[in-house]
């Protein structure tokens, strides 16, 4: 029974990873169209500044604002240039731009944080674990589950129920008529660019617990955020929360069952579901250009 | 992202000033007078500068253990002035990104393009069993730092010394260790699923079960993997009286981690391969998580063989070294033993090596004899046990020396 109930936990906590790293990408690709393969390299930068924040003494919480922060500013940056030139360009374009630029981060942090493993001094309040039926459950992963929902739904909101949110769901789809209004919507996509990478940062900072940080950390999970966005369904919002479930889940319960074939058998899985639903989960809202 | 190729060189002979060419064939065949060599051969061998070429994983799963490994055998070369047995060296350094096709290349741009005179590195076992066949067909003289069993057995190779430890070594040095302080208690065994997790958890078991112990169950699990949760629930619902495990590098890091945030850390013994506990790689990463595991390793900074080394490689900044910067020391070592003992020259092969494997080498490892019948090793392999250290820190602490173990080579 414990043991059951902790593997689900388990399960949950990997699928709030999945979706905190997911929505940064997904936010960028459904609501702009715009692939961004450099979004690993936030995720590592906002690991590194958590660890690094951890091991200062300084209050521990105030790690993840440090963390959206500093990967926010790298986006805002490099949404300057080189990114908004090639919003309007074809996905392999952005492919290959995007994919030079997180090598090129990938070397800079190797270069300013160094080759070694890096773990967060973990704050003592997250620290503890609860006995479920006598099995051990880190309190660390219950505070993972925990953000990864309300994370997941004020953003929900922020796009789905503010005024913002319309304005920019509007520009996707048009974005001429959008500025007819009157409405800035190279700022308008400026800001959705600078809102991924932070949660990218901000992500990092909070899987930096469970996965540490380490050079190729960053193509790790690109790779699962990848993943977790096409199962659920290129680019919608609730496809990714489902993807994430599905992923998490999957992962999760093929170490349970098969530890072995872990990943032979969870990808396997989501490779013979995608041939039969192409789209995902949810089918995109996407029209392609 | 690790697409970078470093192609990292390091050219003392364009840095020193050269002395006049008279003089240094006077100095040279002096030495190889007093070497009590032919003059000739050995005072032409010295005018050349002496090529070693390094393969290692500058980018990839192993950055960090191929950064050290060059820094080790930077600073043996640094130590030595530059020179090996009166030759000037050029250190070349190539990334194999832990692949074995792309060591090969390395490999053959090294002896082809680069006409190096020796090579050495290689942390993966892929590569270096790709390796093994490049080398040799070149007839390359090789100190391959792998460690995969097959190396000293079915790929062993006249051209191949191999100046490090097999993963038999460890194997089953710990199940011996398991037997006589656990009285056999059930062990289960969990690893990475790759050659040198199949090989140390093999041996391990069989050497075990040989000596009346009761293996428990065995869990494999996928190399990289994000999250150990899973796999340390399944740990702790099958209430082992003892866990023999091998991972390395961030998986180390995550599974000792979450060891201990699952409260198996203090409650369960955890033994394995001191690549598990590396005193650089994953001891400093994880705080306490590690406190009390043992290992079996032939590298323990409190080895009194170590002790120089640890004070020279601390005083370019580093930390207490771990395996793989005392092992491209020691292949340093090995191989300035081997040149000074044939006077600096490799043109004979065969003679270099029957010298080279005619009395031990005094190393960071402890005295190293060779077996001839494959170029191995034959190491002390240590106990350790990590403790909390002076200052706080963890370290690598030898409670126990099984002295000079041979592996079977290809009697196996």
């Amino acid at each position: 029974m414990g043991y059951a109930i902790v593997q689900v936990l388990n399960a949950l906590s990997f699928s709030a990873l999945l979706l905190l790293t997911g929505l940064g990408l997904s936010v960028v690709l459904s609501l702009m169209n715009f692939v961004n393969l450099a979004h690993g390299a936030f995720y590592l930068l906002g690991s590194y500044v958590a660890v690094l924040w951890l091991a200062s003494g300084a209050p521990w919480w105030l790690a993840f604002p440090a963390a959206f922060l500093a990967a926010a500013l790298a986006g805002a940056l490099l949404e300057r240039f080189p990114f908004r030139r090639f919003y309007a360009r074809p996905h392999l374009m952005q492919v290959l731009l995007t994919y030079g630029i997180s090598v090129i981060l990938a070397d800079l942090m190797r270069w300013g944080f160094g080759a070694q493993i890096l773990t967060p001094e973990l704050p003592a309040a997250l620290r503890g674990v609860v006995f479920l039926f006598d099995m051990p459950f880190p309190l660390y992963r219950l505070f993972l589950i925990g953000v990864g929902a309300v994370l997941g739904l004020l953003l929900w909101l922020l796009l789905d129920r503010t005024l913002w949110g319309a304005a920019l769901r509007a520009a996707v789809t048009d974005r001429g008529i959008v500025e007819t209004l009157g409405i800035d919507t190279r700022r308008l996509f400026a800001a959705v660019l600078v809102l991924s990478a932070g949660l990218g940062g901000l992500s990092g900072a909070l899987g930096a617990g469970m996965l540490a940080a380490y050079p190729g950390l960053d193509e790790e999970v690109l790779i699962l955020a990848l993943i977790t966005v096409v199962v659920g369904g290129l680019g919608s919002f609730g496809g990714t929360v489902a993807g994430a479930l599905v992923v998490g889940f999957a992962l999760t319960f093929s170490k349970v069952w098969f530890p072995e074939f872990a990943n032979v058998v969870a990808f396997s899985a989501m490779a013979g579901f995608l041939l039969l639903r192409p789209h995902g989960f949810v089918a995109p809202p996407l029209r392609q250009v | 992202m690790g697409m970078l190729h470093p192609r990292d060189a390091l050219h003392p002979a364009t840095l020193a000033p050269r002395p006049a060419a008279g003089r240094r064939q006077v100095l040279g065949g002096l030495a190889a007078a007093l070497a009590g060599l032919p003059l000739a051969a050995p005072a032409l061998a010295q005018a050349q500068p002496l090529r070693i070429g390094m393969i290692t994983s500058l980018s990839g799963p192993f950055t960090a253990l191929g950064e050290s490994m060059r820094a080790g055998m930077q600073l043996l070369l640094a130590q030595s002035g530059n020179r090996l047995a009166g030759r000037p060296v050029e250190f070349l350094v190539e990334d194999d990104q832990a692949r074995p096709e792309e060591g090969a290349r390395r490999a053959r741009k090294l002896i082809g393009q680069d006409r190096v005179d020796l090579l050495c590195g290689v942390i993966s076992s892929g590569v270096a069993l790709a390796l093994r066949d490049v080398v040799t067909e070149a007839r390359t003289p090789t100190f391959l730092l792998g460690s995969a069993n097959d190396l000293a057995r079915k790929a062993a190779s006249p051209y191949i010394v191999r100046p490090t430890k097999t993963n038999w070594m460890l194997g089953s040095t710990a199940a011996r260790w398991a037997r006589e302080k656990l009285g056999g208690a059930r062990v289960l065994t969990v690893a990475s699923d790759y050659a040198a997790g199949r090989e140390y958890v093999g041996d391990f078991v069989e050497t075990y079960r040989q000596l009346g112990g009761r293996p428990g169950r065995t869990l494999w699990t996928p190399l990289g993997s994000a999250d150990f949760g899973p796999l340390l629930t399944t740990i702790a619902a099958e209430r082992p009286e003892a866990v023999y495990g091998f991972f390395a590098g961030s998986d180390a890091v995550r599974f000792l981690r979450q060891w201990q945030e699952y409260r198996l850390a203090g409650r369960v013994p955890l033994i394995g391969p001191g690549a598990f506990f590396d005193q650089e790689d994953v001891l400093p990463a994880v705080g306490d998580a590690a406190l009390g595991a043992f290992s079996t390793f032939h590298q323990s900074p409190t080895a009194p063989a170590s002790a120089a080394f640890n004070r020279a490689y601390m005083a370019t900044g580093k930390p207490l070294p771990g395996e793989f910067s005392t092992t491209g020391y020691v292949c340093g070592q090995v191989i300035r033993a081997l040149l000074e003992r044939t006077g600096g020259t490799l043109a004979d092969w065969e003679a270099a090596r029957a010298a080279l494997f005619g009395a031990p080498v005094e190393t960071a490892f402890g005295t190293m004899p060779f077996d001839p019948r494959n170029g191995q090793a034959i190491l002390d392999i240590h106990v350790n046990a990590v403790r909390r250290g002076e200052d706080g820190r963890m370290v690598n602490t030898v409670v126990h020396t099984y002295p000079q173990l041979r592996d079977p080579g290809p009697d196996a």
